[in-house]
């Protein structure tokens, strides 16, 4: 097969078939609909993460590698966040309380494991010593942004919600844990990872972030332009008649005998 | 909460944004007095590619969401063409700047296939981007979640 083709159907087509899937399965309303979509979903999911083997040729799919390697301790961290919430006080669905330390468990677990893949033997590697490029786009990239929305989280939790010290110092403490991996990257070399390497790709991703930010703005920006220019096209509604005094009379008998609360 | 202390919130919360970024830049000026690997020419081609394709992709995206839009309004024609035109235009945008040397061509050889590195390189940073926020969001939710439950407002005596 044409290597184009072979990168179309086994790496393209599986990109384009998960948020097809989440899309059918959030949206449909009939269970067989929504386990057709998460069917199509988790397909293209391991299609994807199967791609460096099935379409060798192609670069791009070092992505779907690197999204093989990072769903372990991406799913670890969630889940561990999802068991401390729903084991607290929440009104409906509420777990054991025993849950939160299994989900305190897991978050570690989850965030040593990607400590593991910068400073141990777990880096995401193409072939043996080479590291996935996309590593150094994903790594930085979640540190920096898991440390400012946390500092920004604590300051907004303290300014604007009522009497919530203590939730300010756990997202402190989360904005103080991304910094310092940070500032350990900068300064700890990894057996695959030298400082000099994730210092340069730090500062590209503050790039990438601000460009992300630029372009996505530019486009929402479009979006309600033309909506606007859209909306101001259309003639105006008609506008009804006045109600006359006699339906006024029934309105207000209607109104008056829901109100008061004299009588059960 | 009055106008003044509003627009003070909003401007502390902007700074903590930023302050984790301040501060990295903070020490690395002061020991190594200067920004150590950051290369001006790299990040700037690296913002430029990161803005054309996160429009583009944006842009289709919303383009899709118009026919949800659309649905309230018996189908009008005019807003799909003209968010399919601005969709168009960062594409078109995309490729002629692109081509036009070295300036946005990073590793790759030409400007197809610096097009599909962008796309790659965009996914994968929206989804370090997704992650922060679902760990962030995430946490915020435990923290508050984990606390004594409070009583908001207490029954009048009778």
């Amino acid at each position: 097969m044409d290597e184009m083709l072979q990168a179309l159907l086994l790496f393209w087509l599986p990109v384009a078939v998960v948020p097809f899937g989440v899309w059918i399965f959030l949206s449909s309303s009939n269970d067989q609909r929504k386990t057709f979509g998460r069917f199509l979903a988790f397909v293209g999911i391991v299609m994807v993460c199967t791609s460096p083997w099935t379409v060798p040729s192609s670069p791009s799919t070092a992505a779907g590698h690197l999204l093989g390697a990072i769903i372990g301790p991406a799913v670890l961290i969630l889940l561990g966040i999802y068991l401390i919430s729903f084991s607290g006080h929440v009104p409906v669905g509420r777990l054991p309380r025993s849950d939160r330390k299994l989900g305190m468990f897991l978050s570690f677990v989850g965030f040593a494991w990607f400590a593991g893949m910068h400073w141990w033997i777990l880096t995401p590697q193409i072939a043996s010593g080479q590291v996935n490029d996309y590593w150094f786009v994903f790594w930085p990239t979640f540190l920096l942004l898991t440390s400012c929305l946390s500092s920004c989280a604590a300051i907004a939790s303290l300014t604007i919600g009522d009497n919530r010290k203590t939730e300010s110092n756990y997202m402190f403490m989360l904005s103080g844990l991304g910094f310092l991996m940070i500032f350990l990257g900068l300064n700890v070399d990894g057996p695959l990872i030298t400082t000099d390497d994730f210092r340069e790709h730090l500062w590209l991703s503050v790039a990438d972030l601000a460009g992300i930010a630029v372009g996505g703005l530019l486009s929402v920006m479009v979006f309600a332009l033309v909506i606007f220019v859209y909306e101001k096209t259309l003639p105006s509604p008609v506008t009804i008649e006045a109600p006359q005094t006699a339906e006024l009379e029934q309105v207000a008998n209607v109104i008056a005998s829901h109100i008061g609360g004299g009588v059960e | 909460m009055s106008g003044s202390r509003l627009a003070v919130t909003w401007r502390m919360m902007a700074l903590a944004f930023v302050l984790p970024l301040l501060l990295i830049l903070a020490i690395e000026i002061t020991l190594s007095s200067g920004i150590e690997g950051f290369d001006g020419d790299e990040a700037f081609t690296r913002f430029a590619n990161a803005t054309l394709t996160s429009y583009t992709l944006l842009s289709l995206l919303l383009l899709g969401n118009l026919f949800f839009y659309g649905e309230s309004r018996n189908r009008p024609l005019a807003p799909l063409v003209g968010m399919f035109c601005a969709s168009l235009l960062g594409v078109a945008a995309t490729f002629f700047f692109i081509n036009q040397g070295p300036m946005l061509l990073e590793d790759n050889g030409s400007a197809q296939a610096q097009a599909i590195y962008n796309i790659v390189h965009t996914l994968v940073s929206a989804g370090a981007v997704a992650f922060a926020v679902c760990v962030s969001l995430g946490s915020m939710f435990s923290a508050i979640t984990s606390q004594k439950r409070r009583i908001n407002f207490t029954f009048e005596e009778e």
